[in-house]
Parts: C-alpha cells; sequence; structure tokens
C-alpha cells in the first residue's frame, strides 16, 4: 500500500468493494490474488494455470502441465513460487523467477489419488499440506532434515464404541494451515474440525461443530485467531479460537465443542456457501453464494456485531469462488462461464484536484476571511521572504520511507520467533525472498493477443 | 483537442530545440542577463558562505559520437554502461570504464528527445518526434516493440519499479501508460495543456507525476488514472523536469526560471529551493547525486551545478562543456556524474569524485 498522499489510500478506510472492474476471460473455475495484490492464479478445468498481471491486466505465464483440472492454487509469500493441484493425481510447484517460457516447474509430487487441495506453509514452502480426494490429509516436507510424506491422522479418544465407529469412517475433507503455519486445521466429513500441530504432526485438539453436518471449508482472519466454517448445514460460522498449548510428549488432545460467535446463512432462499473470504482487516466477511442463476455475493460486517453489510450482484454467470485483496478493498471473484471479475471500490473523479491549491468541499461553507488576508504591505513581503526562507533551512528526508501504520491483525501475527514451532518451520528456509525479479516478456505481435 | 498552431513552423526535428522556440515570447521578456547566472528575485540568496568541499568531482572521460544535440542521458540500472539519445534520431550506449561505443540503435525517423532504462535492465525505451515510442532489448540489441499512439512528439519516457508498465508524456499534451509486454496503450490521461516535459512513477508504482510547459505539475493514481492533485507556483514557470525522491516524499522540479524547487507531495508545498544555474529555454534535468545528498543539474552556462540537498548551497560548479548543459545523469552507486551538451560542443564527460 501507498502512502505517500494522504488521500490515496488509507488504510483505516478500507471498506469492500462494490462493483465490478474488469472481467478477466480466463476459462477458470477459480481465481486467487497472492499476497501482493500484483498477479492473479486463476486455475482451469482443462488444467492450465493463467497468472494474471493487474497491473497490466494480462495474462503474464501460462503454468500447462497438468492434464486434468486444476484444483486448487496456492502462493508463496512472495509470489515466486506457485503450487498447484490437480484431479491428475499430482501436485505442481511453479517458479515465476524462472526466465524461461514455459515456466520452469520446480517440482511435481505425484499421490495415488485425484489432490483436492495443496498449499504452501506459510513461512517455508518446502513444506506441503496435501489433501487427497479419498479423504486423507498429508504432510510433504521437502527438506533435507526431515524428507518425508506424513498422514496426518485422526487420534481416537476412549469414548465409546458406536462414536468411535461413526469416526473412523468420516474423511477429511477441507486442509488448511492457520497463516501462522503452526497448526493444521482439518475439517471433516463427521463435522468435527481437528487441530494438528505442523511440527509434530500431532492432534492437539477436536472441535465438534454442532448440526454442522460436513464441514466444506475453513478460512482465517489475517491474525489466524479467527476461523470461519462453511458447512453442509448452509451455515457459516465464525469461532473466536482457543490458544492451543504446545502438545507434550504424551500427546494429550483438547476435546471442545466450539460456540460460534456469529452464524452468517441467507434465511429466505436458503442457499449454499461455496467460498468465503475475510478482508485484509477482518472486519468483513465474503461469501459466495451458490446460486443457479446469479453471481452474488454476501458481505457482513463483522466488527459491527456481523451484521449483513451489502449483496454484491456481479450478474447473470453463477458464482463458484471468491477471494478477497490481500491489502485493499477489493475482490476477486469466478463465474461458471470461467470468467474472473476484478470488484473494486470506484472513487469519484475529484475535480478540484485539477486545480492547484484549492480544496474541493462537499457542501457549501461559509468563508472566514483572516483579519490580514488581503492586506498588502512591502514590510510583508519581505518578511514573507524570509520566513519562507527559514522553513527552507528544515531538513528533509528524501530516503526513509514513512512507516506503515500496523495493522492490530499484524501486530497480533508478530508471535515470538523464539517459538520452536516457527523455528522448526525456519529450518532450510525456502528461497522465496522479496526482490525476485519477474521478467517481462515481450508478446509477439503475430500472436494477436 | 489541442491547438498545435504553434509548433507547425518548427523546422528542427528535436523536440528540444522546439521548446526553446515555443518558450520563446515568454523568455525574451524575462532574460536580461544573458548567459551568466539569472537569480530570481523571489529566490533567496544562499545565507551561509560556502564551507569547505563537500564534493570533488574531476573529469574522467571525454566521449563523443553523437552528431547533433544530444537530448539524455541514463546510466544502466546496474551502473556498467550508460546510454544517451540525441536528435541524429541514434541511442548509444557507452562503457564507463573505457568510453567505447558498445551498441548505436537505429531505428528512429526523426530525433530522439528522452530514453529510460527498464529498472530490470532487459530495455531501453525511448521517446522521439516521430511520434513513436521504440522498446529495445538490450538482449538481443534490437527493437522489440514500436509503440504507437501519440499524435504529436513523444518527449518523455520512464518505466515502473516492475518493469511491466511505461509511462510517456509528448506535445499531444496527454500521459499514456503502456503495456510493456503487449507493447499496447493501457490509459490515456489528458494531463495538461501543453506539451508535458516529464512524466515518473513513483517508487512503488501507484503514483504517476507529470509536469508540461504550462506549470503545472500533476499527480496520478496509476490504477485509476485520476487527477489525485495539482502542484502549482504562483508565477507558473514552464517546467520542465520532475523527478521522485526516493522514497517518493517529494518531488524535485526544475522550471525555466532558472530554479530548482522540491516539493513535498503531501502538504503540496515547496520546501527547498535551489537557484545559481541558468535555465530560461530548454529543458534542463536535474537529479539527486550520488549519496542522495546533493543535487545536481545542467547549466545553460554551459556548467554542471551541484548543490547540498539541505543547505541549497552551491558546493561545486564543473565547468567544460562549450554548450548548454541539457542532460546529467546520475551513477546507482559510484560518485559519478555524467552530463552532456548540445549542437556546438556534443560531448558527454563523466565526472568522478575519489574522494567519497
Amino acid at each position: 500500500m501507498n502512502n505517500t498522499l494522504s488521500l490515496t489510500s488509507d488504510p483505516f478506510t478500507i471498506t469492500y468493494p462494490t462493483a465490478v472492474q474488469t472481467s478477466l476471460n480466463s476459462g477458470a473455475s477459480f481465481a486467487k490474488f497472492d499476497y501482493s495484490g500484483r498477479f492473479v492464479a486463476a486455475g482451469r478445468p482443462d488444467g492450465i494455470a493463467i497468472i494474471w498481471d493487474l497491473d497490466t491486466r494480462a495474462p503474464v505465464r501460462w503454468l500447462d502441465g497438468h492434464v486434468k483440472a486444476i484444483t486448487s492454487v496456492d502462493w508463496s509469500r512472495n509470489s515466486r513460487y506457485v503450487l498447484t493441484s490437480s484431479k491428475d493425481w499430482n501436485i505442481s510447484v511453479w517458479d515465476l523467477a524462472s526466465e524461461t517460457d514455459p515456466t520452469r516447474r520446480e517440482a511435481i509430487i505425484r499421490f495415488d489419488a485425484p489432490i483436492v487441495s495443496a498449499s504452501f506453509h506459510p513461512k517455508n514452502c518446502k513444506i506441503i499440506l496435501v489433501l487427497l480426494g479419498t479423504g486423507e490429509a498429508y504432510l510433504v516436507d521437502r527438506r533435507k532434515e526431515y524428507r518425508g510424506r506424513f498422514e496426518l491422522c485422526e487420534v481416537q479418544g476412549d469414548s465409546d464404541d458406536e462414536s468411535q465407529m461413526n469416526r473412523t469412517s468420516s474423511g477429511v475433507t477441507v486442509a488448511r494451515f492457520d497463516p501462522t503455519g503452526r497448526y493444521i486445521f482439518l475439517g471433516m466429513s463427521s463435522g468435527y474440525v481437528l487441530v494438528f500441530n505442523t511440527r509434530t504432526k500431532a492432534m492437539i485438539a477436536r472441535h465438534k461443530i454442532a448440526g454442522a453436518g460436513i464441514i466444506k471449508g475453513l478460512e482465517f482472519a489475517k491474525a489466524g485467531r479467527r476461523l470461519v466454517t462453511n458447512s453442509s448445514d448452509r451455515i457459516l460460522r465464525q469461532f473466536n479460537l482457543p490458544v492451543y498449548t504446545t502438545p507434550t510428549t504424551d500427546a494429550e488432545c483438547l476435546e471442545q465443542e466450539l460456540e460460534p460467535t456469529y452464524r452468517f446463512n441467507d434465511p429466505i432462499s436458503k442457499t449454499a456457501w461455496l467460498a468465503m473470504s475475510y478482508s485484509p482487516d477482518g472486519e468483513y466477511l465474503a461469501g459466495g453464494a451458490a446460486d443457479n442463476a446469479a453471481h452474488k455475493i454476501y458481505i457482513w460486517d463483522i466488527a459491527n456485531e456481523g451484521q449483513f453489510a451489502a449483496a454484491l450482484d456481479g450478474g447473470r454467470e453463477p458464482l463458484l469462488h471468491v477471494h478477497w485483496h490481500p491489502n485493499k478493498p477489493a475482490i476477486v471473484s469466478t463465474t461458471n462461464q470461467g470468467n474472473v471479475l476484478i470488484w473494486h471500490c470506484p472513487r469519484e473523479e475529484r475535480w478540484g484536484a485539477f486545480a492547484g491549491g484549492f480544496e474541493e468541499v462537499d457542501e457549501n461553507v461559509e468563508y472566514e476571511e483572516r483579519e490580514d488576508e488581503f492586506d498588502i504591505s512591502q514590510e510583508d513581503e519581505s518578511e514573507l521572504a524570509l520566513r519562507k526562507m527559514k522553513a527552507e533551512e528544515e531538513e528533509v528526508d528524501i530516503l526513509g520511507l514513512a512507516e506503515d501504520p500496523v495493522l492490530p491483525a499484524e501486530a497480533l501475527q508478530r508471535i515470538n520467533e523464539d517459538d520452536p514451532d516457527i523455528a522448526w518451520a525456519l529450518e532450510e528456509p525456502d528461497d522465496d525472498l522479496s526482490g525476485w525479479r519477474f521478467k517481462v516478456m515481450i508478446e509477439d505481435d503475430t500472436d494477436g493477443m | 483537442m489541442e491547438d498545435t498552431n504553434g509548433l507547425d513552423v518548427f523546422i528542427s526535428s528535436d523536440a528540444h530545440l522546439q521548446v526553446q522556440n515555443a518558450g520563446q515570447a515568454e523568455v525574451d521578456s524575462n532574460v536580461k542577463t544573458n548567459g551568466s547566472p539569472v537569480i530570481s528575485p523571489a529566490s533567496p540568496e544562499p545565507c551561509k558562505p560556502s564551507p569547505q568541499r563537500e564534493t570533488a568531482y574531476k573529469l574522467r572521460l571525454i566521449m563523443s559520437g553523437h552528431s547533433r544535440s544530444i537530448s539524455s542521458l541514463k546510466f544502466s540500472p546496474d551502473g556498467s554502461m550508460l546510454a544517451s539519445s540525441a536528435a541524429d534520431k541514434l541511442i548509444k550506449i557507452w562503457d564507463i570504464e573505457g568510453g567505447a561505443i558498445l551498441h548505436t540503435l537505429d531505428g528512429h525517423t526523426e530525433g530522439i528527445s528522452d530514453i529510460a532504462w527498464s529498472p530490470d535492465g532487459e530495455f531501453i525505451a525511448s521517446a522521439s518526434d516521430d511520434k513513436t515510442i521504440r522498446l529495445w532489448s538490450l538482449e538481443t540489441i534490437s527493437t522489440v516493440k514500436v509503440l504507437k499512439g501519440h499524435t504529436n512528439f513523444v518527449f518523455c519516457v520512464n518505466f515502473n519499479q516492475k518493469s511491466n508498465l511505461l509511462v510517456s508524456g509528448g506535445f499531444d499534451e496527454t500521459v499514456r501508460v503502456w503495456d510493456v509486454g503487449r507493447g499496447m496503450t493501457l490509459k490515456t490521461l489528458p494531463a495538461h495543456s501543453d506539451p508535458v516535459t516529464a512524466v515518473v512513477f513513483n517508487h512503488d508504482g501507484t503514483l504517476i507525476a507529470s509536469c508540461a510547459m504550462d506549470g503545472l505539475i500533476r499527480i496520478w493514481d496509476a490504477e485509476s488514472g485520476q487527477c489525485l492533485k495539482t502542484l502549482a507556483d504562483d508565477d507558473n514557470p514552464i517546467c520542465s523536469h520532475i523527478k521522485f525522491t526516493p522514497n517518493s516524499q517529494f518531488i524535485l522540479a526544475s522550471t525555466q526560471d532558472s530554479t530548482i524547487r522540491l516539493w513535498n507531495t503531501q502538504t503540496s508545498r515547496c520546501v527547498k529551493t535551489y537557484t545559481g544555474h541558468t535555465n530560461r529555454t530548454y529543458c534542463l534535468s536535474a537529479d539527486f547525486a550520488p549519496g542522495a545528498k546533493h543535487i545536481c543539474s545542467g547549466s545553460e552556462d554551459m556548467k554542471v551545478y551541484i548543490w547540498n540537498l539541505q543547505t541549497r548551497e552551491v558546493i561545486q560548479v564543473l565547468e567544460g562543456h562549450r554548450d548548454v548543459v541539457i542532460a546529467v545523469a546520475v551513477h546507482p552507486r559510484k560518485p559519478m556524474i555524467a552530463s552532456a551538451s548540445m549542437e556546438k560542443d556534443l560531448t558527454i564527460r563523466v565526472w568522478i569524485d575519489d574522494s567519497l
């Protein structure tokens, strides 16, 4: 975000988008912003992922390697690596810093079943969380020291046999890292949410979500303390997560039923939800409705007791996916016709900006003239020049950037670096460093794009 | 749409020379002390005597090769090469160690007014009186795109930090934003009511600043193309060059009242004025000297001036050119300044400060 001009973008005035700015014809079934907001990755049913540059609104890379539908994409922290998972049983890691066209595939990870989703560890993209169509979740560690695939298994409690029977038949339906990467959250077909410690792979908590049915989706607010679930009962539930303690060697597991702070649903038509996404400051939640005749995104104001704030109407092409921009009041949503819509918050043109030294006011203001405003005297002029000269002696800083105001969410995220889980994740760090170069490819004139 | 009557009569193929002509009427009434530094009455004299020399730039190299007036000089982002453009329709790329011409880029059909390196070092963009911008690949040393759209001379050009966007301004009074990869116009901003003399992105590419012969500096939101504010001085002297400070909090603006001003973009106030050089006629460029503690600019009295950024005092004057010093360029890391002169001189001089 830029804050060189107070009027461009104030992080505290972030609200939600209201209108479609652009439609990118992608043939995609979902699309996600990277963490900087520079790119959008769109996954297609034909196995191709397209990287769009939002500055130019042009497709800048075609990641062509899968032979069946792309099921998920994930971005590394600094956008260098893109992770794609596919129904063709493969996961690919693409290196956008490669100067070749087509883009170099850094790794292919193969499983024995279609892949439902794959995501990078938020602190190290050599650690990948994978969910298979068979309902099993794996942690793939590509570091030398810890190399391996680890299945994340539900630990059965000592409860009665009947419920145990039910649980063994339940599969994983959603697998996500929390924003710190210390925990893995698994949504189960049994309506439970399981929490694992990423480092030890031990299950540390089991949360029952009463009445939810099958868990269909999990999303975190940036700070990681709030979770929203989507489930087969067509209700989005928001929870405040408890503080998880580092597990003891004896793998004790926290059994806790979570009580939602808010429930969001459509009371009239009872539509299901296909996706949800928090605004960067966590103050709004966007839900994409599974309406088969309209493209509708519902926005709830979390800061204001979860009140319904707006329903965005994106036309007649039904919605498949929705994702909020990492730092702006912007949303990307995907239609079932493969179009990727970029939503923004249009600003009215301020014509007063064209005139120097003028300020535009919304309403008429009675102007109060200063006592000496139109007095002219020789003395004043020399005094003015002197004052100006004095003012010019003040030092200016042309190098230092004004510090970005720290959002509370980000402050919360700054957890102790001594944390053994974080330290573990940072061992053998990846090479996804900020400042990597994305090569501008010159399109051939003959392509006719 | 624009009034170009005054421009049709010019014969010269170099837009810089046309700036001279276009500004003539206004300029003649002002210039009385031809050839010597003019200090504008509005700007104060440096108040303290100069302390010991802060910089000691010495001539290192003289390079010549252009056959007509040089218009722009830019160091490559890695600092190994210097590119120059001229009214002779050519771009030359120089090795700054030995001063040899590494490449000559030939393609424009009219004189070139400005050039810019892409920050990734892959491309050079050139703005020409043939109304086009050419995008040159440093890998193949050839034109990879010809950007067409301006309806009159293109006068200035610059990349954003990511090298995926290009901005240009020209005598059609518009600012254009281009997609580098596809070579097409993304936006046309009806920016000014006179030829646009300079246009730049800020450090993160979210803002565009432009200035023109109408004397205005405008700041635009790069994404929406909306005007955010206009910086204007009371007398509206022709604004010939602008540059963002590294942190984008200020804009360094050269105007044809022989003054360089540093504007605070947030408060819209001029916080520093630099005088001592002569600039009444041409679009001279100014820049932050290596180390960001000094400012340097060419001058119409054939010298290069270096000021202390904070005290506004002239701390060094580099002499040797035999015509107007129209362009200066500053090395990205080393204490090195390159300067270029017009028709009667045609040399590029490289100055180095060994003491820094």
